[in-house]
């Protein structure tokens, strides 16, 4: 009968067996008051005769009941007790379960709160970020500028919407203090586009994109913070660098654009972009490439269908404009997550990887504690056999037991997860968007579960593999152990199967590592100690360029003079900032046209910039406080640029023509005046890039970023800086004040993460195997006694015996070293765009890692291997 | 979870012996308990009740069926039959037990052989 219509018709399989009795016990009844009793006496001897009904009627129905439920529970409570009887055992194998399961649970909350979780807007997965593709070289997604941007709205089918967005920065004033805030410059529906509709008010409308528009939407943290949640805000006027802007919206609580920005606390159109005082705005240079943009997909709409016609559009503005577009003649279109998150993802996987064979190391531990369990109890189970347990119903008990040890480990490790997250993820900092909202919820408890599950089955396999072989009943006859025999081979197998993983892990760990090393320790080309460094942001309606440059003038002065300093300039992009902007410039003496031309990065600095930041002048001249805009034009660059643009020749005094310009009027011709030492601009990535500096007077777009080179501690001036700052304009605020040696350390941020991770991944996955193979020659010598007894008593001097052993351990130690080796170079090649300064599969590293596993297994065998040798012979021989 | 049942005689006795008497006629509970018993000259002591767990066994393994009906002495009462599958199962019980019963027999008293 099969056992749906089994539960279904269970009731009535019950009634019968009732009534059945119950007929039995009234006709023996009647049949003896037939034969002459009272009919007490008959109903008393028709019970007697029946025996007792209650556990008769039991046995009658518990021939139907479902038993595997009912089996495992009572297998579930003998696991329990089984458990409870050995404590060490137990203890062991869940603590070592909970490193496993925990560090697991860890990384999956990570991933899942990273790359699973689709972003907080309705349909996700429609958005796409838009780029364009520049084949010029290798080809690399570029950002758009405006008129292709404008190009791409207006002749696409393909999306709903497509949204143009840019990082910028406002200084609110009029609320006490002034604040510097971070906001996005948009188009009009970028509302609209999400899928998200403000809290009050309204998202932007499309003429608010038109010149001399002054309309801002707040995050609702500003509303509530800066505006004490005023409820009138609506159409509200704020003073925003010097100008009046209405406010038009506020955003939903828990609103963040762009996805990974927690900084952002305003939102004004494109209309800030389109008028300038001097020059042409850069809505109308179509070779500013300043924008990212986000669009969301037609209903319907593939990627490749959005690709296709997104790189016609481009080809047709290639063609339109050759000068600015030829380079960009196609489009790079990707789901917006994975824009987002770039490389995180992979890094991610990687330590899901990582933490992976740590879980596979730990069930190897498991399963060689479970194997010396199974032979000490192979009488018990015997025993059970014997009774008429079958050899399945003996192996499902084992699995139970394990299942039991799994669970309990998974909890342990769950609780152990939650725990060390907040120590360990801060380590991440900013470097990995979205880590921040990472935490155990539903999807990683599943996960946890499903690993304990599978971890159960996993760890028990071995053991379960051996009970099947052997003839149970057997064993309790010859009381020999029979287990014990087979399992030799399997445990060795275990361990040497642990050091291969050990070895993939450590030598992992070790390249990372030294990548790390590499970065952190390489000579960034200029001195980061002692080194202070800020943002200012001067408004610009109030502060004309000429102003500006005379409030920077006096600033450097007054703080050269502060006690402590040793000089002070500005200027940047800084180093390690990354690269930011990049011009074109064209060599009048071998000239190209326009889509041709050399470009690099740029940086427009004062005059102390490279002796503050300790970058050394080669050639030629630093700049000075007479290279300014009466003066004939100056350019200093770097070593790498000298090398890469004039090869073999002496640059100073060679001319370049570079396309940025001071005032809209036409680009200038610039002599090289000096030559200057690479200083890293981008933190990680290995060769020096070319850039050329800017005299600040000759091109006064704007001063990133203040730096002041100290003799005293740099943090300890911040508020000697804020005051001589204050004291020139109460209305400037200052932000960013850092360390370089923090932005140092910010800038590896995500390569220390990875290495602390791997690096405590493999440690973990080390210890395990030692205490592994420490298991595997305590047991292993422990069952050899009596033959190092005989050794011994036929002369074998102490040292041999020693050797004996370890020359065991060393066998699986090499055994486990070769396939590791093996594995390794698969493992190197994932890292290998996480390397930096090491090549994959490094021979130094990864003997280095050889050494380390075979020093830490020596170790471990030295314990067993020496009470061996201390063995007394005759108590050996006696003993058994 | 089921504990042998210390009434039997071995394993297996007291099916058989129902299946034998089955054999000959459908029977009820406690007509089939009564037949045992006058078919062994009351030699063996068998507890009534004790069939029924061995009749509920027999009925899952599909060695018989059984049906409610009437009683001679009109009483409801489930009946039970052989089926093929329980006639088969009691040859092979009946010659593997008549041969363990030739090797005791022979242990007991050598002589004869």
């Amino acid at each position: 009968m099969n056992w749906i219509t089994q539960i279904f018709s269970r009731r009535r399989i019950y009634s019968d067996i009732s009534e059945e009795l119950q007929q039995h016990l009234e006709e023996k009844t009647e049949d003896l008051i037939r034969a002459g009793m009272s009919r007490e006496d008959a109903t008393a001897a028709a019970h007697r005769e029946f025996g007792n009904m209650m556990s008769l009627r039991g046995r009658s129905r518990e021939v139907w009941q479902w038993s595997a439920v009912e089996d495992f529970l009572s297998d579930l409570q003998y696991a329990g007790r089984q458990l409870r009887k050995s404590p060490a055992f137990t203890l062991a194998a869940v603590l070592t379960l909970a490193l496993g399961i925990g560090a697991n649970t860890a990384v999956f909350s990570v991933v899942s709160a990273v790359v699973l979780r689709p972003l907080p807007f309705p349909q996700p997965d429609r958005l796409v970020s838009v780029q364009s593709l520049n084949t010029r070289n290798t080809p690399i997604p570029d950002s758009l500028s405006y008129p292709n941007f404008f190009d791409f709205r207006a002749n696409n089918h393909v999306f709903d919407h497509i949204v143009c967005y840019r990082d910028d920065n406002f200084t609110l004033t009029g609320l006490g203090q002034p604040v510097h805030l971070d906001d996005q410059i948009v188009s009009w529906d970028l509302f609209p586009l999400l899928g998200v509709q403000p809290a009050m008010g309204r998202g932007f409308l499309p003429e608010e994109e038109k010149p001399g528009t002054h309309v801002v939407i707040l995050s609702h943290q500003l509303w509530q913070g800066q505006f004490s949640g005023d409820p009138s805000i609506i159409g509200r006027p704020v003073t925003m660098d010097g100008e009046t802007y209405a406010v038009v919206g506020v955003a939903p609580a828990g609103f963040h654009f762009p996805v990974e920005n927690q900084t952002v606390q305003l939102w004004t159109t494109l209309a800030r972009d389109a008028s300038v005082s001097i020059g042409h705005p850069l809505t109308v240079q179509r070779g500013a490439k300043v924008l990212n943009a986000i669009a969301r997909l037609k209903q319907g709409v593939t990627l490749d269908h959005a690709r296709a016609e997104m790189d016609a559009i481009a080809a047709a503005l290639a063609r339109q404009h050759p000068d600015e577009n030829t380079n960009i003649a196609r489009t790079h279109i990707q789901p917006e997550l994975e824009w987002l998150l770039g490389d995180t993802s992979k890094a991610l996987w990687i330590l899901m990887g990582a933490v992976g064979l740590v879980l596979l190391i730990a069930c190897g531990n498991i399963a060689n504690l479970l194997l010396a369990r199974t032979a000490e109890r192979e009488r018990e189970f015997a025993v059970r056999a014997a009774i008429g347990a079958s050899r399945h119903r003996v192996i499902r008990q084992l699995l139970t037991e394990s299942l039991l040890l799994a669970l309990v480990g998974s909890i342990t490790g769950v609780l152990l997860a939650m725990a060390c997250m907040h120590l360990v993820l801060p380590f991440g900092g900013d470097s990995i968007p979205r880590v921040r909202q990472a935490g155990i919820d539903g999807r990683v408890l599943v996960f946890s579960i499903v690993l304990a599950l599978f971890t159960s089955v996993l760890f028990s396999l071995a053991p379960a593999l051996q009970l099947a072989k052997v003839e149970l009943v057997s064993s309790l006859k010859e009381g020999t152990r029979s287990i014990a025999r087979g399992h030799d081979r399997l445990r060795s197998a275990l361990v040497i199967g642990q050091i291969a993983l050990g070895l993939v892990l450590l030598s992992g760990a070790g390249m990372l590592t030294a990548s790390f090393l590499y970065l952190q320790n390489r000579d960034p080309g200029f001195k980061p100690d002692h080194l202070l460094t800020f943002s200012l942001s001067l408004p610009e309606a109030p502060y004309s360029r000429t102003k500006q440059v005379d409030f920077y003038d006096r600033l450097f002065e007054r703080l050269s003079r502060l006690p402590g300093v040793q000089s002070a300039a500005g200027g940047g992009p800084l180093p390690l900032s990354g690269s930011q902007m990049s011009v074109s410039f064209n060599i009048p003496e071998r000239p190209s046209a326009p889509a041709n031309r050399p470009h690099s990065d740029m940086a427009i600095v004062t005059p102390g910039y490279f002796r503050t930041l300790g970058i050394p002048l080669l050639h030629g001249r630093h700049f000075t406080q007479r290279d300014d805009a009466k003066s004939a034009q100056v350019v200093i660059v770097n070593k790498a640029f000298a090398d890469k643009f004039f090869p073999g020749e002496d640059v100073i005094g060679r001319r370049i023509e570079p396309g940025a310009t001071a005032d809209g009027n036409g680009t200038k011709i610039r002599e090289i005046v000096g030559v200057v030492g690479n200083a890293k601009q981008s933190a990680i990535g290995v060769d020096f890039e070319p850039i050329y500096y800017f005299p600040y007077k000759q091109l006064p777009w704007f001063i990133e970023s203040l730096a002041l080179r100290t003799s005293v501690s740099s943090l300890s001036l911040e508020s000697a800086v804020r005051a001589e700052v204050t004291s020139l304009d109460k209305q400037v605020p200052i932000s960013g004040i850092r360390t370089m040696e923090d932005v140092r350390s910010e800038s590896i941020a995500q390569p220390r993460f990875l290495m602390l991770l791997l690096g405590s991944f493999a440690g973990i996955g080390l210890l395990l195997t030692v205490v592994g193979l420490y298991g595997v020659m305590t047991y292993s010598v422990m069952k050899r006694t009596r033959e190092i007894g005989v050794r011994i008593a036929v002369g074998a001097d102490r040292m041999k015996v020693l050797t004996l052993v370890l020359k065991q351990a060393m066998m699986l130690v090499g055994a486990g070293i070769l396939i590791g080796l093996a594995g390794a170079p698969a493992g190197g090649q994932l890292l290998r765009n996480m390397l930096y300064g090491v090549a994959p599969g490094d021979p130094l590293l990864m003997a280095i890692a050889c050494i380390v596993i075979t020093a830490t297994g020596g170790i471990a065998t030295y314990l067993p291997a020496r009470r061996a040798a201390s063995t007394d012979p005759m108590q050996a021989l006696r003993a058994e | 979870m089921t504990t042998p049942d210390r009434r039997d005689l071995f394993p297996g006795a007291l099916e058989m012996m129902v299946l034998r008497t089955l054999r000959r006629q459908p029977l009820h509970g406690y007509a089939l308990s009564q037949e045992i018993k006058r078919a062994s000259n009351e030699l063996l002591r068998i507890e009534e009740g004790s069939l029924y767990p061995a009749l509920q066994r027999m009925l899952k393994e599909g060695w018989v069926k059984a049906e409610w009906g009437i009683s001679s002495t009109n009483r409801r009462v489930r009946i039970y039959e052989l089926t093929a599958a329980g006639a088969r199962h009691l040859e092979r019980e009946v010659s593997s037990f008549e041969r363990m019963l030739e090797g005791i027999r022979r242990v007991l008293s050598p002589a004869e052989s």
